[in-house]
């Protein structure tokens, strides 16, 4: 179970770094476009669709680092006044509630994105093709979930053991 | 059941599953499917679901918040806080209080280069609160004014909570970022008048700092701390002036931040990759949020809860301010116990109609008034986000301390939203004057 906790936190960080990555093409693209508009009269063609494409992937591939890092807010006002059995299967029930619904999401995006690519769906100035971005992020999803599985498996090792 | 009572069922179990510590996101966006799967169908939920999560992730618009979180974390790690506070209390730590009140001058100008209360607390805190231990003010007064001196960094453009406002309300951000900018002063000066009357009555609350002279003032200046405040105008300015989208503004400023720590070697390869790495979590954590709200949002919808709400509102023999007095008190309340951005997101489908289509007040000076409140909820117990940072920056301080301290503070950022809530053009003077749309 560790090594699988580890792998899943390496796997995350990869992804976050890919997802920096971008965010440094992001914003370079962003003032390219400005300086080139503003100097030479000449914008970047379908930077507004780049930029789109851009922060699918940012947000896609951090989520699962996010999630490691306990970066999602969540409130233990409740929850951290009840006794560690307790609060075990009640995080045990949060858990798996997130993990199949954020789980089917993905699978439904994964969906949502095939059927982009059966009906060619393309952005309106570049033609790019909207269908690797959404599966991106389906990708991002499970990546999410990965890290849900992980937490789950030790939310029900405390409940269980004490 | 009929829509309207799935919708407060829906909003009972929210509350029910932010208790259990689900995270506000998942929680948002789990009760937002589960309600629309309920009033429609599961597959047309799914539906729903998938598109909007993809439309806000891929969202042109909400790609500024990405540019402004790093702008601020670049500033962060090249030291620009550092430099700030320096100048600042150059400029009064030698008179009584001083350094406490040069803490808010610093957090106002940082806010100018940051979106974040718990960013701009601790940046500060960091720095502001060994200079204050070392010339022994008084523990609870250095802790809370520094937490509070944070709320200035949401007040003061670029802010992530105005960002969220607008793009919730299609109101112009420029138009919410120029009129965050003189409540943002005044806050500030509020702040600073109610230090200065704290140490007035109890002068071993806050003793003098040493004297500077002009040359030493101005010496501060250098290393880079000028060329950051022309980044700001360049960044900010060109947004008002109409010259960049919010995405290009945050996106030029935080090149200019980059170019600026750069040239000066402020800035290391480790810094670079942290300021990164702080980004992609806080964004992601946003935009999922984000994402959670706009769900949550259409199930608000379809169950029409608040349409009702709007026209019972508006059917009340009630005088408009007394609402929205109601609507400030559950929010000051709410506050106490829901991160303020989440808040936000939570509530502007609700209230906005409420507020701004039935009692016909100005959307660009709720948005204000929204931030000004909520922000209260940052320094309020039991969650008060900025005072637990603090705690951790001053580990040694103990919470009820910083929270006794918080009052004055407190007692400055409620009369800052009356004055604004009895002077409305405070806020609405400069957007409407200065910009065309």
């Amino acid at each position: 179970m560790r090594m699988f906790s580890g792998l899943v936190t390496e796997f995350s960080k990869v992804l976050d770094k890919l997802a920096g990555f971008c965010l440094v093409l992001l914003m370079a693209l962003v003032v390219s476009n400005v300086v080139l508009r503003t100097v030479f009269k000449s914008p970047i063609l379908g930077t507004y669709e780049y930029v789109s494409f851009l922060t699918a992937v940012v947000i896609g591939l951090a989520l699962a680092y996010c999630a490691v890092q306990n970066g999602h807010i969540a409130i233990g006002l409740v929850a951290d006044r009840l006794r560690c059995r307790t609060r075990a299967v009640v995080d045990t029930l949060v858990n798996a509630a997130a993990l199949v619904f954020w789980g089917l999401t993905a699978w439904y995006i994964a969906g949502y994105a095939g059927a982009m690519t059966a009906s060619g769906v393309v952005s309106p100035t570049t033609q790019t093709p909207f269908y690797p971005f959404v599966y991106l992020v389906a990708f991002g999803l499970l990546a999410l979930c990965l890290v849900l599985l992980v937490r789950l498996a030790e939310s029900v090792k405390k409940a269980a053991v004490k | 059941m009929s829509p309207l009572l799935a919708g407060l069922t829906g909003i009972l179990i929210f509350f029910v599953l932010l208790a259990l510590r689900m995270p506000i996101a998942y929680a948002m966006a789990l009760v937002g499917f589960a309600g629309f799967a309920f009033l429609t169908s599961p597959s047309a939920a799914f539906t729903m679901v998938s598109k909007e999560i993809y439309a806000t992730f891929s969202s042109y618009t909400l790609s500024v918040i990405a540019m402004f979180v790093w702008m601020g974390f670049l500033a962060f790690y090249s030291g620009i806080g550092a430099r700030l506070y320096v100048f600042a209390y150059k400029l009064v730590g030698h008179y009584p209080g001083g350094l406490a009140i040069s803490t808010q001058a610093a957090c106002a100008v940082f806010g100018a280069i940051c979106g974040s209360n718990t960013a701009t607390a601790a940046t500060i805190g960091a720095i502001a609160l060994p200079e204050m231990k070392k010339y022994n003010y008084d523990n609870s007064l250095a802790t809370a004014s520094v937490a509070a001196g944070g709320v200035l960094g949401v007040l003061i453009p670029p802010s992530v909570i105005l960002i969220i406002y607008g793009m919730s309300t299609g109101q112009s951000v420029g138009k919410l970022f120029m009129a965050g900018i003189v409540p943002g002063i005044l806050l500030m000066l509020l702040y600073m008048g109610a230090i200065y009357l704290l140490v007035a009555r109890n002068p071993g609350l806050g003793p003098a700092g040493p004297r500077f002279n002009w040359r030493e003032r101005l010496s501060a200046l250098r290393g880079g701390l000028g060329e950051i405040l022309v980044v700001f105008a360049l960044s900010i300015g060109g947004l008002f002036a109409g010259w960049f989208t919010p995405t290009e503004a945050g996106a030029v400023g935080a090149a200019g931040v980059l170019v600026v720590a750069l040239m000066g070697r402020r800035l290391n390869w480790d810094g670079f990759k942290k300021s990164l790495l702080d980004t992609t979590r806080i964004t992601a954590m946003i935009m999922l949020m984000v994402a959670g709200a706009v769900i949550f949002g259409r199930f608000m919808a379809v169950s029409r809860a608040p349409f009702e709400l709007a026209s019972f509102t508006a059917a009340l023999p009630l005088p408009d301010f007394i609402v929205m007095g109601v609507v400030i008190l559950i929010y000051l309340i709410l506050g106490c116990f829901i991160d303020a951005l989440a808040l936000v997101l939570l509530t502007i489908p609700i209230f906005y109609p409420v507020v701004v289509g039935a009692l016909g007040y100005d959307p660009i000076w709720f948005g204000v008034i929204t931030v000004m409140v909520v922000a209260m909820g940052v320094i309020t117990p039991p969650v008060g986000m900025n005072v637990y940072i603090i705690k951790g920056v001053a580990p040694e301080v103990p919470l009820e301390v910083i929270f006794r301290g918080i009052w004055p503070f407190l007692g400055a950022l409620l009369i800052c939203i009356v004055i604004l809530i009895a002077f409305p053009q405070i806020v609405t003077f400069l957007p409407y004057a200065l910009m065309k749309q």
